[in-house]
């Protein structure tokens, strides 16, 4: 018996079918095994697509929006990947290359509210009880420092560093310009006189 | 609803904190009751034992660096996952209107006048709130840099928005340090 689950953002709409993988002891709700799924994106197109292509787009788009989270835009999707996505001129592009021979890639350009409509519904996808796919979902950490560095304009970044070096330096210039002391005129201790007697 | 994971207990940063306080502002702005809204999320979801009344939530929101009366107190990780949690739902609800303000397809002329309205609704929360010395204020009322900043601020709400943005806006807002 197949079963079919749809999840539905304003412009974007996922439909996921399958079967429950009985022989793993899910029941008869469960999709378990997924035979394919069709995408309408943006009112653009409409994907068809299996799991391979499913799981794709997750390990493209969730990262991309992680990454937009947190204001450092970067390109995800390996060239031989069949989805890639990356920050455009205006919005996101979003490539679908196909496993047919001699088919050209398709970019769909999505904007803010299509693309965290799609987030959306490949979030509903990933955290739904009633299909049972390990989808490797990369884990969502904190970025390191060396992936924020450029979120701050250079100047800014360099200016405390800069402004350190260069009052050192100023410094170290006045104090070379001081005369150094001489050193005092020596005399020669006196000794006291014996005591005497004892 | 899903608890968080137990393993993660990393506190927020002082930008983390301001951050999520800023996007609850921007939330309010957005929203006339969002800060009932907020104290009923707070209720709705079992929060009570964190937060037991609006006074203490309004405490919690407090500890933003930002603010005019701002709480040195530092806040634990599950008082800051609570109010992840709050926003991501407020964020949901909300989502239609996030989605507008985000969107190209809609007519510019009228959707420049909801983003004039959202910012003079938000400027007049961040006056009357925060602390107009400190950078991060002067910024965000910044003729030149406030626009792009609150687009900012609502472009994460709909991106963290609903269940699956909690981990996500979590990690953000754990971020290093720059």
């Amino acid at each position: 018996m197949k079963l079919t689950t749809r999840y539905e953002q304003t412009s974007c709409r996922l439909i996921v079918e399958g079967l429950p993988d009985l022989s793993a002891g899910q029941d008869a709700s469960t999709i378990g095994i997924l035979t394919g799924f069709t995408m309408g994106l943006a009112g653009q197109t409409e994907l068809e697509g299996k799991r391979e292509h499913l799981q794709a787009l997750l390990s493209a788009v969730i990262p991309y929006a992680r990454h937009l989270l947190s204001g450092v835009p970067k390109a995800f999707g390996a060239a031989d990947a069949p989805v890639a996505i990356a920050p455009g001129e205006t919005g996101h592009q979003l490539e679908l290359r196909s496993s047919q021979p001699n088919t050209p890639p398709l970019t769909l350009r999505l904007d803010d509210a299509e693309l965290s409509d799609l987030v959306r519904c490949l979030d509903q996808l990933r955290l739904d009880s009633r299909l049972a796919l390990p989808f490797e979902a990369p884990p969502l950490l904190p970025l390191a420092r060396k992936e924020l560095r450029h979120r701050q304009p250079l100047l800014r970044r360099i200016a405390a560093p800069v402004a350190g070096v260069a009052a050192l330096a100023i410094s170290a210039a006045l104090i070379a310009m001081l005369p150094t002391p001489k050193p005092a005129a020596q005399t020669a201790p006196e000794l006291a006189p014996p005591a005497k007697g004892g | 609803m899903a608890e968080a994971p137990a393993s993660v207990q990393t506190p927020l940063s002082r930008r983390g904190i301001e951050r999520l306080d800023l996007m609850l502002l921007c939330a309010e702005a957005l929203d006339l009751n969002g800060g009932e809204a907020m104290v009923w999320l707070s209720e709705e979801m079992g929060f009570t034992d964190l937060f037991p009344n609006r006074v203490e939530l309004w405490k919690r929101r407090c500890s933003n660096p930002l603010r005019r009366n701002t709480r040195r107190a530092s806040l634990k990780p599950e008082e800051t996952d609570a109010l992840i949690r709050i926003l991501t739902a407020l964020s949901e609800r909300l989502y239609p209107m996030l989605r507008t303000l985000l969107s190209s397809a809609e007519p510019a002329e009228l959707n420049a006048q909801r983003w004039d309205l959202f910012r003079s609704r938000l400027r007049e929360l961040v006056l009357e709130r925060l602390n107009p010395r400190r950078g991060g204020v002067q910024r965000l009322l910044d003729p030149e840099q406030g626009p792009a900043l609150s687009r900012e601020l609502v472009q994460a709400m709909a991106l963290c928005a609903g269940e699956g943005g909690f981990e996500r806006l979590r990690a953000s807002l754990l971020d290093a340090a720059v």
